[in-house]
């Protein structure tokens, strides 16, 4: 098989932008996954424990990216389905949102397809995107964080 | 065979599917809702798919999100379990219709078999013997007195659309039937908005066994033995056991290859169970269930077979693997339904399990999806595992049994453990001699002598 290369870098910098340990892509029964660390078989890890600290220990400069728990702020829009998440309404347009755009209550955000229906996920309340969390075709848990609004 | 199989269920069961993909080297995807996010089936799947939120409808009998979860996830077949989508001849349909096997039977025979009428008068006609009755509707008092005089009596009045016991009249004598039938009829239409009712004949001691069938798409069809499941409260098992300490050899082989023989004739694919009542040497049949049910690790302890394994390579249109002349029943085995439920009054008791000790030792299995720290959710079922004892006669099983369920630690939320240890002291447990109605009847008993003390 041949590697490309480019494809891993790129999901390697997508691991990091999104604070995910593990993404699996397939096309035909070409397989890439890439694992930073930990177990590959552990679909869901627990959820990070943060041990109490002791305030004059120098905690690590965390990275850029927060990764506090994003599922847990206060602009958060969840996925209401299990599907697969479209940025755009047809492959050629142009997607409903980018990062910095400013929207409406009710504006389309995104489609998520389940059983051949498109779903519509609308804006639930107006500002400004501040995070996309998810790429457009890839396939979405209901609860996940699709999209930051502030 | 399959690549990767998505499980449509929770619990115990998702875990057991789960093993049985790993032994075939057969990826297992998890569907679970946010409740079960940290269940142990979602741990030890291959992969997981969040469905949906806590409430049953909208995560595991969500169809729409199940074969949404399918197709991301790329699985070939659909093991739907026990309860949820198990017995939906729709879901089977629409698993197909996607493409995807259904690990189960034909849709066409899940609608057979679940209702009650049509079940009823397929297998009386390939041969299985039924609960004589009025054949569907009972319009006039004097058909139900001739149908009386020719079962014999007492006999029974039910609601044709009634269900759990709602809606029933025993008629011991000639004289009362006039009166119970037009109480049956005005009760029935108070309660379901239909006045139909039917007679049958009422078996007034009757136990409870089953027989585990199986069949392929090649014609074959076999029986594995019995489970007796007679330890009933409301309607639910309480703890099964095979071989049934009241059948005869004889008694079993007829039976078994009758139930067989009905699975072969109708085409049936996969695994499924044919209940009957018994009363006085002989069988009723009650109905057949069309999937894998709660209690199947009975059998698999006396037949050493895995019948989940078996399930998904028949699904896989894969032959049989069990040949009838070579299955050989070996000792005896029980399950113990172990609920977080109080074991006085049986109100489901959820909350975190503190401390968990897993009993062992030599025929001890313990299957179950509990762990330290796990919190039932209160959405589903209350069945937190299965203890399941093989020995090699009766007498050997109990002991175990008594055993294991004292050193069985489950700490944070009460469980029917204490009931199944006072079962085991019951003189006529150990007699074997008890109907479907014995535990009840004791445990009312119990109560009663428990309230009395407490005065």
């Amino acid at each position: 098989m041949k590697i490309d290369t480019n494809a891993i870098k790129e999901l390697a910098e997508i691991l990091d932008d999104t604070g995910l340990t593990e993404i699996e892509v397939a096309e035909g029964d070409k397989m890439i996954r890439i694992n930073k660390g930990g177990a590959t078989y552990a679909a869901h890890p627990a959820a990070p424990v943060h041990m109490p600290s002791d305030p004059t220990v120098p905690q690590p400069a965390s990275n850029d990216m927060p990764i506090a728990d994003v599922s847990t702020h206060p602009g958060a829009v969840s996925s209401p389905m299990v599907g697969t998440a479209y940025l755009g309404p047809e492959p050629s347009a142009p997607d409903f949102i980018s990062k910095g755009a400013s929207i409406k209550e009710g504006d389309t955000l995104l489609i998520i397809e389940a059983m051949k229906v498109m779903n519509p996920i609308k804006a639930p309340k107006s500002g400004t995107i501040t995070q996309i969390l998810i790429e457009n075709e890839q396939p979405v848990e209901f609860g996940d964080v699709l999209v930051v609004i502030e | 065979m399959f690549k990767k199989i998505l499980i449509a269920n929770r619990g115990e069961i998702a875990l057991r599917i789960i093993r049985a993909c790993r032994e075939m080297g057969v990826a297992a995807v998890a569907v679970h809702s946010t409740a079960d996010a940290n269940s142990m089936a979602v741990r030890l799947a291959d992969e997981s798919v969040c469905i949906g939120p806590p409430p049953g409808k909208d995560s595991y009998l969500n169809i729409p999100a199940i074969l949404t979860a399918a197709a991301i996830t790329g699985a070939e077949a659909i093991h739907p379990g026990y309860g949820f989508l198990s017995e939906n001849a729709e879901f089977a349909r629409m698993v197909e219709e996607h493409g995807f096997t259904f690990i189960g039977p034909k849709p066409e025979h899940i609608d057979l078999m679940g209702d009650k009428v049509t079940a009823k008068q397929t297998v009386k006609a390939l041969g299985l013997p039924v609960v004589p009755g009025s054949e569907g509707a009972l319009e006039t008092v004097e058909d139900g007195i001739a149908f009386a005089r020719e079962a014999g009596y007492p006999v029974i009045i039910k609601a044709s659309s009634g269900g759990g016991g709602r809606g029933m009249k025993l008629v011991e004598r000639e004289e009362d039937f006039a009166e119970q039938f037009s109480t049956a009829r005005s009760e029935a239409a108070a309660n379901f908005g239909d006045e139909t009712v039917y007679v049958e004949k009422y078996l007034g001691h009757p136990r409870h066994i089953e027989i585990q069938v199986f069949g392929d798409e090649h014609g074959n069809a076999i029986h594995l033995g019995e489970r007796d499941c007679s330890l009933q409260r409301r309607h639910q098992k309480v703890l099964e056991e095979a071989p049934s300490p009241i059948l005869t050899e004889d008694e079993r082989q007829r039976i078994g290859q009758l139930s067989a023989d009905t699975i072969r004739k109708m085409g049936y694919r996969g695994a499924g169970t044919i209940e009957f009542l018994y009363e006085d040497g002989q069988f009723f049949f009650m109905e057949m269930n069309t999937r894998i049910q709660v209690e199947h690790p009975v059998t698999e302890m006396i037949t050493g077979i895995d019948l989940i394994q078996e399930q998904i390579r028949v699904a896989a249109g894969e032959t049989l693997s069990l040949n009838k002349d070579r299955i050989r029943f070996r000792g005896h085995a029980m399950e113990f339904r172990i609920n977080a439920e109080d074991p006085d009054n049986f109100t489901p008791c959820p909350g975190t399990i503190t401390q968990f000790h897993s009993p062992g030792g030599l025929g001890v299995r313990f299957d179950s999806a509990i762990y330290n720290g796990y919190k039932i959710p209160p959405y589903y079922d209350s069945m937190i595992g299965k203890l399941i004892i093989h020995g090699r006669n009766r007498d050997e099983c109990i002991r175990r049994a008594k055993r294991a369920i004292v050193e069985t630690v489950i700490d944070g939320v009460k469980t029917t453990l204490p009931l199944h240890s006072w079962i085991m002291e019951q003189p006529e447990f150990h007699s074997g001699d008890y109907t479907i109605h014995w535990l009840e009847k004791k445990l009312a008993e119990k109560e009663a002598a428990r309230k009395a003390d407490e005065k």
